[in-house]
């Protein structure tokens, strides 16, 4: 016997009805390791984080987060990178500048040939990061040294991520038609629902009777 | 779609005692001032397992919380209602995604989450083990469970945890829609045919109690409950939640002709409070445990989707993957 | 313009869409993975859009309203292929399906992008992105499964091996084919297939599958003129199973 649901997508599951032997917990990994996502919400407006997906490689992640991040709100691009490539400041306190706390070690390793780093900033806790610009280091100490000097002087900066150019895909020119029609798509918009003219005409029609 | 109603079990109080009072007084002052806390910041222990099992419950409510109205996407009627009752869905299986990262951040993986959302070991919202029998059921969950869910949501936004915050703002932006699509697809109903009237009213009826148990019991104030509340991790009662929502959308109900089923429901007006029927909580408490019309389905469904899709996750994982936290 | 024949286009590539969409939707909440979850339901989303732009210029043309084309329809006046009525299986089979076909499916708005006829050409134009999309994602899975694991090949071979001869019946030809070539509107459905098979078989040779001798494969015509599996009337009983308790309701 297998189980009949009134979701008829259900039924089709072919689902066995009754007791199951539990489940084995899910090994590590089932759900993959971590990518972070930023996206473009505007042409020349700097990336801000969205957040992380599970998958596989850079590729599948892309697809993923084409989709959770950027399907409900305009956007003209989209980068992603390997949690595990991105490397974090401590966290300062709101209205406090990070790069003045931090201590430039010497970098433990050192390319020979410098080479770019994407450089983001928090610039209030519970805010997202985004994107402050590229920098030349042969290590991530040096790109946030770099980083420093470059952005790091005005206004309050209470985290840093560092990660190499290299370890971030980037959506292309040619992917931009990917997003050409989401803000057409007014069917998952709350202002395509306007119900006041029914509501009223409602009323209108069953108002109480009044006593003569 | 939660209503925060049935943290039950809550983490013993005197883990706080023992946490070290310089780093808690640091920590106590940054939320006082209103600053977030981030990930990698020094946290109690208290505060981090009451988060995860808060952010945790939340994302398996959206997850299962995507199965009553999943009922009815093969079935809605006319594009227009088709592609929303899609988007919504999707959304729903989208906060999921975004609140286990939230969790996750906090230390506990998306796997073990998943684990013991199968097993029982945690629990979802209890509304959504009550069945969505016609299209007029999936049009009240839409309407009045996500409107439930965001008068939570939107208190929740506020609190102290910069991951959940971060979250719960997308995730009240996309939610303004399913409000406002589910009140559209009501109001259709109600206006609509006798046929369509009487759908949504014995919807309506059958809904009613479930969702006066959304926001769960009252709050049996506690020090552990200031304590949570001063932590800004509980951000409303029980009780300020499911006031909110009546005096919200009572009169919405009501404008349309439609009848609450409850003889005792008004407000009085000089307490400002609605008065209601005290909502069943043995059976609440039966069905969270276990023992309503949909659990062994809505579990069974989230298994057999992990089980069938086993086979694509092992094929793709890379043995050289490191696992490491989402960073924020 | 000989408008049956630009009618006769109109419906193949609605209701392909149509069917397609209800049937991906099908996996919302029950995806392998909850990102995939979310994205196969986008694309189900977008089939239904792209029908429903279909269905409007069909409209245009003197049809009914594109609700009552869709959902009162019986089962033999759909033009659909029988590729995309199948009921979804597991995993393999429909993302093999996507594969097959939106890898046809792209190469159609390439050309209708094109087209002589003015109005497929602006809606081919706008929703190509969307397609690209979806081929994206379809080839990006097909090449990461299709090179993994023993189990996976083999899934994704067999669903392969199932789906062809209803692939190959996506190009049936329609009964105003050369009408079509000769005003412009589209390269016809010889082309298109030509070009398919340059695409798929592209990709499969990144992977450990192998595309069967087409020669031996006896494509299951029919879908363009009403002949379907018993799988679609079902599905249609289901689709519009709200919409016809009451027909002339606004729902």
């Amino acid at each position: 016997m297998s189980l009949k649901s009134l979701d008829p997508r259900v039924t089709r599951l072919n689902l066995p009805e009754g007791e199951v032997p539990a489940m084995e917990p899910k090994p590590e990994l089932d759900q993959f390791e971590t990518y972070e996502a930023f996206h473009q919400k505007k042409e020349g407006t700097a990336y801000t984080y969205v957040g992380p997906v599970h998958a596989p490689n850079e590729d599948v992640a892309f697809l993923f987060a084409k989709e959770q991040y950027s399907r409900r709100f305009a956007c003209t691009g989209l980068w992603i990178a390997r949690t595990e490539n991105i490397q974090v400041t401590p966290y300062g306190n709101d209205n406090e500048n990070v790069y003045d706390t931090i201590q430039f070690d010497e970098p433990t390793q050192r390319s020979e040939q410098p080479e770019p780093y994407e450089i983001f900033h928090l610039k209030k806790r519970g805010k997202a990061h985004t994107h402050a610009g590229r920098v030349m280091a042969t290590s991530y100490p040096e790109a946030l040294a770099e980083a420093k000097s470059a952005f790091g002087e005005k206004g309050p900066i209470v985290n840093v991520w560092v990660v190499k150019s290299k370890d971030v895909l980037q959506s292309a020119e040619e992917d931009k038609d990917m997003w050409t029609t989401i803000p057409e798509k007014k069917y998952r918009e709350a202002i395509a629902y306007k119900v006041m003219d029914k509501i009223t005409k409602y009323k209108e029609e069953n108002k109480p009777t009044t006593a003569q | 779609m939660y209503g925060g109603g049935n943290v039950f079990e809550a983490t013993k109080f005197d883990d706080v005692q023992v946490e070290d009072p310089a780093k808690l007084e640091e920590f106590e002052a940054r939320i006082a001032r209103g600053e977030k806390i981030e990930p990698t910041d020094w946290m109690p222990e208290l505060y981090r397992k009451q988060l995860i099992r808060m952010i945790e419950q939340h994302a398996h409510s959206e997850i299962i919380g995507a199965l009553p109205e999943g009922t009815w996407i093969t079935r809605a009627p006319g594009f227009r209602r088709k592609m929303a009752q899609m988007a919504k869905v999707q959304d729903e299986v989208g906060h999921a995604q975004l609140l286990y990262s939230a969790a996750e951040t906090l230390g506990k993986s998306r796997e073990q989450m998943l684990t013991d959302l199968i097993s029982g070991k945690s629990k979802y919202s209890n509304v959504f083990n009550y069945p969505a029998f016609t299209w007029a059921d999936s049009n009240i969950i839409s309407w009045l469970i996500d409107a439930g869910a965001i008068v939570n949501q939107m208190a929740n936004a506020k609190g102290s945890y910069g991951p959940y915050s971060r979250a719960l703002e997308r995730i009240c932006a996309e939610e303004a829609f399913h409000l406002k699509y589910g009140h559209d697809a009501v109001v259709h109903m109600a206006t609509g045919s006798p046929k369509q009237r009487e759908m949504i009213q014995a919807a309506l009826n059958r809904w009613w109690p479930p969702i006066m148990t959304f926001f769960g019991p009252s709050d049996k104030m506690s020090t552990h409950t200031e304590t949570l509340m001063r932590w800004k991790v509980k951000m409303a009662s029980n009780d300020e939640c499911r006031q909110q929502f009546l005096d919200m959308y009572v009169p919405k109900i009501w404008e349309l002709g439609l009848t609450v089923p409850d003889p005792k429901l008004k407000k009085n007006m000089e307490t400002g409070q609605w008065e209601f029927t005290e909502p069943d909580w043995d059976e609440f408490k039966r069905v969270i445990n276990g023992d309503g019309p949909c659990n062994a389905e809505r579990l069974a469904v989230r298994r057999t989707a992990e089980e069938r899709g086993a086979w694509v996750r092992r094929a793709l994982l890379n043995p050289k993957a490191k696992y490491v936290r989402p960073l924020a | 313009m000989n408008e049956l024949a630009i009618k006769d286009l109109l419906y193949k590539l609605a209701d392909d869409q149509l069917i397609l969409g209800h049937r991906n939707s099908e996996w919302t909440g029950f995806g392998p993975i909850l990102e995939e979850d979310i994205a196969f339901s986008s694309m189900a989303q977008d089939k239904i859009g792209h029908s429903l732009a279909f269905y409007t210029l069909l409209q245009e043309l003197g049809e009914a309203d594109p609700d009552t084309v869709a959902f009162t329809r019986n089962a033999n006046q759909f033009h659909n292929s029988q590729l995309v009525e199948l009921p979804n299986g597991e995993y393999d089979f429909s993302l093999i399906r996507h594969f097959l076909y939106d890898n046809a499916e792209i190469i159609r708005f390439e050309m209708l992008s094109q087209s002589s006829y003015e109005p497929i050409a602006k809606v081919a134009t706008k929703l190509k992105g969307e397609v690209k999309y979806h081929v994206l994602h379809a080839n990006t899975w097909i090449k990461n499964l299709g090179s993994s694991t023993e189990e996976a090949i083999l899934r994704l071979q067999s669903s392969l091996n199932e789906a062809l001869p209803y692939a190959l019946a996506m190009f049936e030809n329609s009964k105003y084919e050369q009408e079509l070539i000769d005003a412009g509107v589209y390269a016809g459905e010889e082309a298109v297939k030509t070009e398919w098979l340059k695409r798929i078989q592209a990709v499969i040779d990144k992977t450990d599958l192998k595309l069967p001798d087409l020669a031996t494969i006896e494509p299951k015509f029919g879908g363009r003129y009403g002949e379907h599996t018993e799988h679609l009337q079902p599905l249609l009983d289901e689709m519009a199973e709200v919409f016809k308790i009451d027909p002339t309701a606004e729902w």
